[in-house]
């Protein structure tokens, strides 16, 4: 008989973790734990298999479809391995009529991959999302959990170009019509 | 609470929605998301009213008065309100034929239409479709949307049963809610989310034995019976209401058909029976009625060969044969779900024939009529203690769904003058379910455990035993010990526990089928701790009118006459309706031997093959009648035009028989028997209300239960009930796809032990009886025992079956 290979529970040598994730919740409302399992395997392997849903469920004593109905909800979760670099751009109204659509075709040129898709390389995905959030300062690229704000032809030339050498950009924040450096923008936010 | 649905004035009950109050005042709203015995979501908008109230003044406490007209002042609500989710309060006013919300209306139903494919010319649902009316009666008739439609998958099969157009789709919600609400399994739910959002699953093929529903309720043509598809229009159906005959329950059913054919089935309400649900073997499993090998003439055995004939032929054949032989070695022999009619016209050719030997079968050692105080399906889903003893989900699926009713703790919905609320406020998505209430006994790991508080397995026919135990705590006779409830598969806390929330419960009930009722220790036993402990009794019968026809008395008039002797060599003569008698090789051989042996059967089976005179009998779905079901309730059976050739049910056998004998025999039509049963019950059947009539229970007293050493009910191989008429399978194409051949299930140790595989043939023989099954290792079964579908002709039993004798069929052999 062929023995297809078994693909290792993700939280079987993370029992502490999930037993913490598990606390947050009382017994009746375990089911809210799907959010944070969930995003635990997305962070760590930056996709949400099948098989890992499954998991979940069974940890949750829950349906398959009902995490996979929640995991498809957001687009946080991905169901195909995501790249290096996730692009992010904002297709929302503000961003829309600050030019967020050229920006989109412009990336879409460059890095011949369309919404949803991840290149050959697994360096890049390119994905539109809602709203992030930053209407003021239209049009967003967010790139993993950075956000480059203001966005121009020049600097988003700029920021692939850095990505190519997989160098990660400081975070490019704008508020109030004002250029902000990075620490400021920390500063003001904490104070 | 004092409401005014635009110039309607009425009282209604706190807590009753704002859509039900506008209904009850005979206005309309449109809607799509609400559905009667589901909790309401207002999720389509679509009902929207303008909503207001009297409002008190804080300090005072009194109503704050309107200057001009000195009446309470209406403060309305600044949006439009979704009628759905909106209670009503004590002098609201509700309108909903304002300018205002008129235009929500148009919009909203412009909206749904958005990404509507409108492919209405070639939709099955076209004519019977929710979208469709409210479109017509409260859209503008125009859209403005001129930009590309969504597109999505037309043809998605969820199941083999169920197909599913993605575009059609609006989103309503219904097949989603309806699935974690009643059955309890979430296996369908919206995937992605906003316009992209769809209906999806991850289960294979919905795991569900209540899938169909969904088909029914889907207020457009997104979720279509897949047996059904593209073979009418709603409008081109004959719809016939009746009950269905695939077990104890009777559900209500709509029978639809076209040109003679049986097209589908579906659920109809019984508020009583079984709401608005069926189950998919009955739904699903009429496709037998259809198929060509179908009896539909008389035929007379002449020169060894059975050759067509007329049931004036058939009935004078029969007739000098009878004469010859002295009529009162003739047996007679119902299929137990014959109708009570049929039942009748049995008994008076038993009477003319002066034969004692008459019986109806499959019929279990035990009664199925409790001796003691009933159940009915209500008080199951009122219940507050609910024991069950065996597999129902499978042996009466809505019994399953009635349990589920009673863990979310509401009460079945009062009617309103619309009927069944449209929206039960008190329902909710994802209710928390009292699970502690409910305690599971089986021999075998079965489905309902999932929802149970409790659950236990016991080893295959230790039933007396178990409710011995039981008893004997509950009427203080002796603590139930360690080392006893170890062998039953739990411990002494565990049985006490159920006695205390049994006996402490308001209105506890017990249910039981087949297990308890193959040994009639253990059906005396289940009666004797119903009444210590308080409880009412549902007793599952094995077929549609077990009930009426023993209650009816269709019964051999010595036990040397039952259905076992008949065909053992106590009859010189018998007629059989709608049982495959001669399966078993031993009867086959006494079959032989008959003078004379009439069967009335749809299909050539084995015993057709030794008939003299095989006469075509119409199907469950063919016949007007009357059964009596689990909880003794008396159901009405109507004919659909279904093309049947010949076929006539008993009562037209009767008839035929009769005339050539020179009388006219009660029971000789349905209206013939229904006269005599008048008589007999006070009750006119022609007459009887959908929802049925529930006989008044009769106070016997119930048998003594005497403990002894040992019960002998012992075996390794248990026939369990199926909800899927295995009989019929080969014919049933679409469940067969989905249920695939009856199976052997067994422990996978004992697969290994035995070298057999998932997926192995094997044959063998069981009591006589030639049976073939499919291997189907599963935990649910505990290590030494095997579990396989019951027929009609081998009704649930524990029997011994050596292992050795399981013998891989060659794969050649399966395939011829
Ligand atoms: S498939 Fe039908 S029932 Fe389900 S959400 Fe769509 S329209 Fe509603
Ligand atoms: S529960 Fe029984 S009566 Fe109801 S549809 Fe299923 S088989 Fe028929
Ligand atoms: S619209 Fe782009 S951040 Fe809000
Ligand atoms: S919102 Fe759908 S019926 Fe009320």
């Amino acid at each position: 008989m062929i023995e297809l290979e078994t693909i290792r529970p993700f939280f079987e040598d993370k029992k502490e973790l999930l037993a913490e994730i598990l606390n947050r919740y009382p017994d009746y409302g375990r089911r809210s734990a799907v959010m944070p399992l969930l995003w635990e395997v997305q962070r760590s392997e930056r996709h949400v298999s099948e098989a890992r849903v499954e998991e979940i469920a069974g940890i949750l004593g829950l349906h398959a479809t009902e995490v996979k109905g929640v995991m498809s909800f957001y687009s946080t979760y991905h169901e195909q391995p995501l790249g290096k670099y996730h692009l992010q751009v904002c297709s929302t109204l503000s961003c829309s009529l600050a030019g967020s659509d050229q920006m989109y075709d412009w990336l879409v040129e460059e890095l011949g991959i369309v919404n949803g898709e991840t290149d050959r390389d697994g360096l890049f995905s390119l994905q539109k999302v809602e709203c992030l959030g930053s209407c003021g300062t239209a049009p967003v690229l967010q790139v993993n959990d950075v956000y480059y704000e203001r966005m121009t032809r020049s600097r988003c030339k700029e920021v692939l170009a850095a990505l190519r050498r997989d160098e990660l950009p400081e975070p490019w924040l704008e508020r109030g019509g004002d250029n902000v450096s990075a620490e400021k923008a920390q500063i003001e936010s904490e104070s | 609470m004092k409401v005014k649905v635009n110039d309607a004035e009425l009282e209604l009950k706190a807590g009753t929605s704002a859509i039900d109050a506008i209904f009850a005042a005979g206005y309309d709203v449109p809607y799509f998301c609400s559905q009667e015995y589901m909790s309401p979501i207002g999720a389509c908008r679509m009902c929207l009213a303008k909503i207001g109230a009297p409002r008190k003044d804080r300090d005072s406490g009194e109503w704050i008065i309107d200057e001009q007209t000195g009446e309470p002042k209406i403060f309305f609500f600044p949006n439009l309100m979704a009628s759905c989710t909106t209670a009503i309060m004590e002098g609201m006013v509700i309108d909903t034929l304002s300018k205002e919300v008129k235009d929500a209306q148009n919009g909203m139903i412009e909206f749904t239409l958005v990404n509507h494919p409108l492919d209405c010319p070639t939709c099955d649902k076209g004519g019977a479709c929710e979208l469709q009316d409210r479109a017509y009666e409260y859209g503008a008739g125009q859209s403005r949307f001129v930009f590309d439609k969504r597109h999505q998958e037309k043809h998605h099969a969820l199941s083999e049963l169920i197909t599913l157009d993605r575009e059609r789709c609006i989103h309503c919600k219904r097949c989603v809610r309806y699935f974690e609400e009643i059955p309890g399994d979430e296996v369908l739910d919206f995937i992605e989310r906003g316009v992209h959002s769809y209906i999806g699953t991850l289960e294979d093929g919905l795991p569900s034995n209540f899938t169909g529903n969904i088909t029914d309720f889907c207020p457009v043509g997104a979720l279509l019976d897949s047996t059904s598809r593209f073979r009418g229009r709603n409008w081109e159906y004959d719809h016939t209401r009746s009950s269905c005959l695939d077990c104890a329950v009777g559900c209500a059913i709509t029978i639809d058909a076209r040109t003679g054919r049986i097209e589908r089935i579906k659920a109809a309400r019984n508020t009583q029976v079984n709401n608005d649900w069926i189950c998919d073997g009955g739904r699903f499993g009429h496709e037998y009625v259809d198929a060509d090998e179908r009896l539909k003439t008389p035929l007379i055995r002449r020169d060894g060969k059975l050759t067509p004939s007329t049931w004036e032929e058939a009935a004078a054949f029969i007739n000098d044969k009878l004469a010859d032989l002295g009529a009162k070695e003739t047996g007679i022999i119902l299929r137990a779900d014959a109708t009570l009619e049929e039942g009748v016209a049995a008994k008076a050719l038993a009477a003319q024939l002066e034969t004692g030997q008459l019986d109806h079968f499959p019929r279990l050692a035990a009664s199925v009529i409790p001796q003691g105080v009933r159940a009915t399906l209500n008080d199951v889903a009122t219940s507050d203690a609910i024991l069950v003893l065996g597999d129902v989900s499978e042996e009466a699926p809505i019994v399953d769904l009635r349990i589920k009713e009673a863990l979310k703790g509401v009460t079945p919905p009062e009617l309103m003058p619309h009927g069944v609320p449209l929206a039960d406020l008190r329902l909710k998505e994802r209710m928390p379910r009292q699970r502690e209430i409910l305690t599971v006994a089986s021999p075998y790991r079965c489905d309902l455990m999932k929802h149970a508080g409790s659950t236990l397995t016991y080893p295959a026919g230790t039933e007396v035993e178990l409710l011995a135990s039981l008893l004997q705590a509950a009427n203080g006779e002796g603590e139930i010990s360690e080392e006893a409830a170890m062998r039953l598969g739990s411990s002494p806390e565990q049985l006490n526990d159920l006695l205390k929330r049994l006996s402490g419960a308001k209105n506890p009930v017990i249910i039981y089928g087949a297990f308890v009722l193959a040994a009639s220790e253990a059906s005396n036993a289940v009666q004797a701790l119903a009444k210590a402990v308080g409880a009412k009794l549902l007793a599952i019968g094995p077929m549609a009118n077990s009930y009426g026809l023993e209650a009816l008395a269709v019964l051999p008039s010595h036990a040397r006459y039952s259905v076992q002797e008949m065909l053992r060599g106590s009859a010189k003569a018998l007629i059989v309706s709608g049982l495959d008698v001669a399966k078993d090789a031993e009867a086959a051989k006494a079959l032989k031997e008959l003078e004379l042996l009439v069967v009335h059967d749809s299909f050539a089976n084995a015993t057709t093959e030794l008939a003299h005179v095989v006469l075509p009998a119409k199907t469950a779905y063919e016949k007007e009648g009357t059964v009596v079901n689990l909880e003794g309730r008396y159901l009405p059976l109507k004919p659909a035009p279904v093309e049947n050739g010949q076929s006539e049910d008993f009562c037209g056998l009767v008839k035929f028989l009769g005339e050539t004998m020179g009388t006219r025999l009660e029971g000789r039509s349905v209206r013939s028997a229904r006269r005599l049963l008048k008589k007999r019950l006070q009750l006119d059947l022609s007459e009887l209300s959908e929802e049925g009539y529930l006989s008044p229970a009769k106070a016997k007293a119930a048998s003594k239960f005497k403990l002894k050493e040992s019960y002998e009910l012992e075996g390794n191989l248990l026939l369990t009930p199926s909800m899927i008429r295995h009989e019929q399978l080969s014919r049933n194409a679409h469940l067969h796809a989905v249920y695939g051949d009856a199976a052997l299930r067994l422990n996978p140790a004992d697969a290994v032990a035995q070298d057999l595989n998932d997926g192995d043939v094997v044959a063998f023989e069981l009591q006589g009886i030639e049976r073939q099954a499919v291997i189907k290792r599963s935990e649910a079964v505990p290590v030494g025992l095997m579990l396989l579908p019951a027929l009609p002709e081998q009704p649930a039993a524990l029997l011994w079956l050596e292992p050795t004798k399981l013998i891989k069929a060659a794969v050649a052999e399966v395939l011829a």
